[in-house]
């Protein structure tokens, strides 16, 4: 049969490039980690949203490695997005990710299924290092293995290792050096192809121009999902699986049942493992944690912790980042002459950047917590006693993480859905989150509820606008819901879902995993989501602080005759040139252009620019009702509300927020998506502009046509 | 009046704590996939639990333990 040629020597080469594969679960992420450290990036394989880490180093005989971890996948056999990544890159030569090597990682307690996918891919022509992952376990549980045998059963150099302590790693970079300088051809072949199947491979190579006849097998298999094949190449290998009578599934089957076959006894004479036990600690464990009664309570008071922390342990930083920016910000007002450039460096730029930062502690606090969670190997755990309910949502076990975390805020909450396999229950993970009401929320709802419930109602022993302040978390909750109803049935996957899952052992967490796992998703956030956030904040800027400019010079001179005329402080003139200056700037006209518009929900052109500038974020809101009332240099929710509460409609002289307004606005904040810093992360996590502009006018619109129908009932 | 396979016996027959050895799948696509997870015809499985909410099943086999759906438990066969 066929021998790879190897061209040039992968020693000579400037950087190899080395696969990490392996299934999940087999501590890939530990072994990368090792290796790398810190020279690590994470970004997207091209056209999905599938975590790509690549890594570099460097070894001893001087050649430079950089390191991709694959997703964790059991064969070749894709079912979900992350695992159809593995297969079209390793069956495509030309890929820029194709790797010259291969490192593939597996748990050596339970190696047999490990070795489904490990044949798959030494068939396939790559050369291959196996790394025998989790030898402290083997060790403790009394298992017994030999890799020089196991060596010389499957051809390939094998190596002993734990992950966790970096235990025998010299030892495996040696392996690697020996590979690179010593690259040896390819092995026989493990799978025994048929004759028709051989047949149909020679078709196809002599099409694709490919040597591997396992390779244009797999091709056969996928030929209508690889992206990287032409329509009229996709047209001849349809043909020839028709002319050679090729049936996809009893191809699969058959090599899966055969490769099995062969390595299980090879296996028998390479390690032996004392017989089971009584129970394992995981079995007690979960007895109790996935108990029909104590599983869901120890669930939920496990997400009230991490609600908790997200909400109050971020309270400090964000204070702290918070005041650090403003006090920047005053710094530079205080040294720079007025001008333009002074005012967009601190009320654009650097408001800017505090409003990225600001969502920093949030985001660390959460992943930090599902990182640990999820490295002991709880998050299966979750995610099989919620499976079904899920389910009938279109969402995942995995979801309801996102879910309560968008509580808090929704930005981490959508970048926590990336566990998420599956991408239809990911994608209606991501939309139906912000629905869920977030801390922003919270002020807004504090100032305009006391206008729909009166502070001394009460309904029975409750408080009633402590039921009111329930309600509308229910009402965001009931149209997260609905929403991922709705979405279950308009979008189609051509993936079937499946649960399946493996239950990992209860192991301790690996610190650094967890950690760098932290630092990589507040690098992402920052890097990624901040540019687009930085760039609305400064338009934001623009709109609320510049506007034809013979008004804006009018309006702050008016404000000053009338300041002299009443004879106001300064504090007081600040405020009013203020208020003069944002009507008159561009978010101004904006805000009565679309007065029309939101006419219909009760809500006058003032309310309006608010409307526009909580984009920013919706606690905004009330730093522009301070700024509109010409109360800006007060900024207390009491105030605020008393000065709402005096405002009156210019011609009716009626006041503006009566319960009908206030109840409308309230809805409309529930409902609206008035973020961008959210749609921005969703732009990132979906990888397109179309899903983030879907959820925009899907949300929006909800929140219009709800505000009018309540405004219309109550005036 | 048995039809011949509509009474298979499935995986869902099996009680709480009860063990089974897997003789096939009804469904390749779904069997495919349980084999590459290493759950294959020949093993030795048993129910330890049910999810709290129902819906899902939570098996122990060998040296592991899987979660699947009543649905993917259906066209596992037992011997």
């Amino acid at each position: 049969m066929y021998n790879a040629q190897v061209v040039l020597p992968l020693s000579k080469k400037k950087t190899v490039t080395i696969a990490l594969l392996g299934n999940p679960n087999c501590g890939k992420s530990t072994v990368f980690n090792q290796l790398t450290g810190l020279r690590q990036r994470v970004g997207n394989f091209p056209g999905v949203t599938v975590d790509k880490k690549v890594g570099h180093l460097e070894l001893d005989n001087g050649s430079k490695v950089r390191l991709i971890d694959f997703p964790g996948t059991y064969s070749l056999y894709p079912t979900s997005q992350d695992e159809r990544v593995v297969l079209n890159i390793l069956t495509n030569k030309e890929d820029t990710h194709y790797p010259d090597l291969a490192v593939y990682v597996a748990d050596v307690t339970n190696l047999e299924k490990h070795l489904l996918l490990f044949t798959q891919i030494r068939d396939l022509g790559i050369p291959m290092l196996l790394v025998l992952n989790m030898a402290d376990v083997a060790r403790k549980g009394n298992i017994w293995y030999d890799t020089t045998a196991l060596s010389k059963a499957l051809e390939v150099p094998v190596v002993a290792v734990s992950a966790r302590d970096g235990d025998n790693f010299p030892q495996l970079k040696k392996d690697l050096i020996q590979l690179i300088e010593n690259t040896p051809s390819t092995p026989t072949f493990f799978y025994q192809f048929s004759k028709g199947e051989e047949e149909l491979a020679k078709d196809i190579q002599a099409k694709l121009s490919i040597d591997n006849p396992y390779q244009a097998l797999l091709i056969a298999q996928n030929s209508g999902r690889l992206p990287f094949l032409t329509k009229d190449e996709r047209d001849h290998i349809n043909e020839f699986i028709i002319n050679k009578n090729f049936n996809r599934l009893s191809f699969q089957v058959r090599e899966v049942m055969q490769r099995y076959d062969r390595f299980t006894p090879m296996l028998k004479k390479a390690i032996e493992r004392p017989e089971g036990v009584g129970l394992t600690l995981t079995d007690k464990i979960d007895a109790v944690v996935t108990h029909r009664i104590w599983g869901p309570l120890i669930f939920f008071s496990l997400m009230l912790l991490v609600f908790q922390a997200i909400y109050s342990w971020s309270e400090y930083p964000m204070d702290l980042i918070d005041a650090g920016f403003a006090g920047v910000g005053d710094l530079i007002k205080g040294t720079l002459p007025e001008s333009w450039f002074r005012d967009l460096l601190t009320d654009g730029i650097i408001a800017g950047l505090g409003g990225i930062l600001i969502f920093i502690p949030q985001i660390a606090i959460l992943f930090l917590l599902i990182s640990l969670l999820e490295e002991v190997g709880y998050m299966a755990r979750a995610v099989f006693m919620f499976d079904n309910i899920m389910q009938k949502f279109g969402l995942n076990g995995r979801s309801i993480v996102a879910l309560i975390s968008g509580a808090a805020c929704a930005i981490p909450a959508v970048m926590s859905t990336r566990t998420i396999s599956n991408w239809k229950e990911r994608l209606i993970s991501i939309m139906v989150t912000p629905f869920i009401s977030c801390s922003a929320r919270i002020p807004v709802y504090t100032v305009l509820i006391g206008f729909v419930v009166p502070v001394t109602a009460t309904w029975g022993i409750f408080n009633a606008q402590g039921l009111a302040f329930m309600g509308l978390y229910l009402l965001g909750i009931i149209a997260a819901l609905i929403s991922a109803y709705i979405l279950k049935q308009l979008l189609h996957s051509e993936e079937r879902s499946f649960l399946m899952l493996e239950m990992p052992e209860y192991r301790m967490p690996v610190f650094k995993n967890v950690l760098l796992n932290v630092w990589e998703k507040v690098k992402t956030f920052t890097i990624e989501a901040g540019r687009i956030i930085l760039l609305v904040s400064i338009v934001l800027w623009v709109l609320a602080s510049y506007g034809p400019s013979n008004k804006m010079e009018l309006a702050e001179t008016q404000a000053i005759t009338i300041a002299q005329q009443k004879n106001l402080t300064d504090l007081q003139t600040e405020d009013l040139i203020a208020a003069n200056k944002i009507e008159a700037s561009y978010a101004g006209h904006l805000g009565k252009f679309i007065e029309p518009a939101i006419r219909p929900l009760g809500f006058d052109w003032k309310i309006g620019i608010a409307l526009i500038t909580s984009f920013a974020a919706r606690e905004v809101f009330i730093g522009t009702m301070a700024t509109i009332y010409s109360i800006g240099s007060i900024d207390d929710e009491g105030s605020i509300r008393d000065r709402m509460a005096r405002e009156k409609d210019p011609i009716t002289g009626q006041p503006i927020y009566t319960f009908a307004t206030s109840l409308s606005l309230l809805i409309f904040y529930v409902f609206a998506m008035m973020c961008m810093s959210t749609l921005a992360v969703v732009k990132r996590e979906t990888n397109s502009w179309k899903w983030p502009i879907i959820q925009f006018f899907f949300m929006t619109g909800l929140a219009y046509l709800s505000s009018l129908l309540v405004y219309q009932l109550f005036k | 009046m048995k039809k011949k396979y509509s009474m298979a016996y499935t995986l869902n027959h099996l009680q709480l704590g009860e063990q089974g050895t897997i003789d096939a799948f009804s469904d390749e696509q779904a069997g495919c996939k349980l084999m590459t997870m290493g759950i294959l015809p020949g093993s030795e499985v048993k129910i330890v639990r049910k999810s709290p909410l129902g819906g899902a099943i939570y098996l122990k086999m060998d040296h592991q333990q899987f979660a699947i759906r009543n649905k993917e438990a259906e066209c596992i066969m037992l011997k």
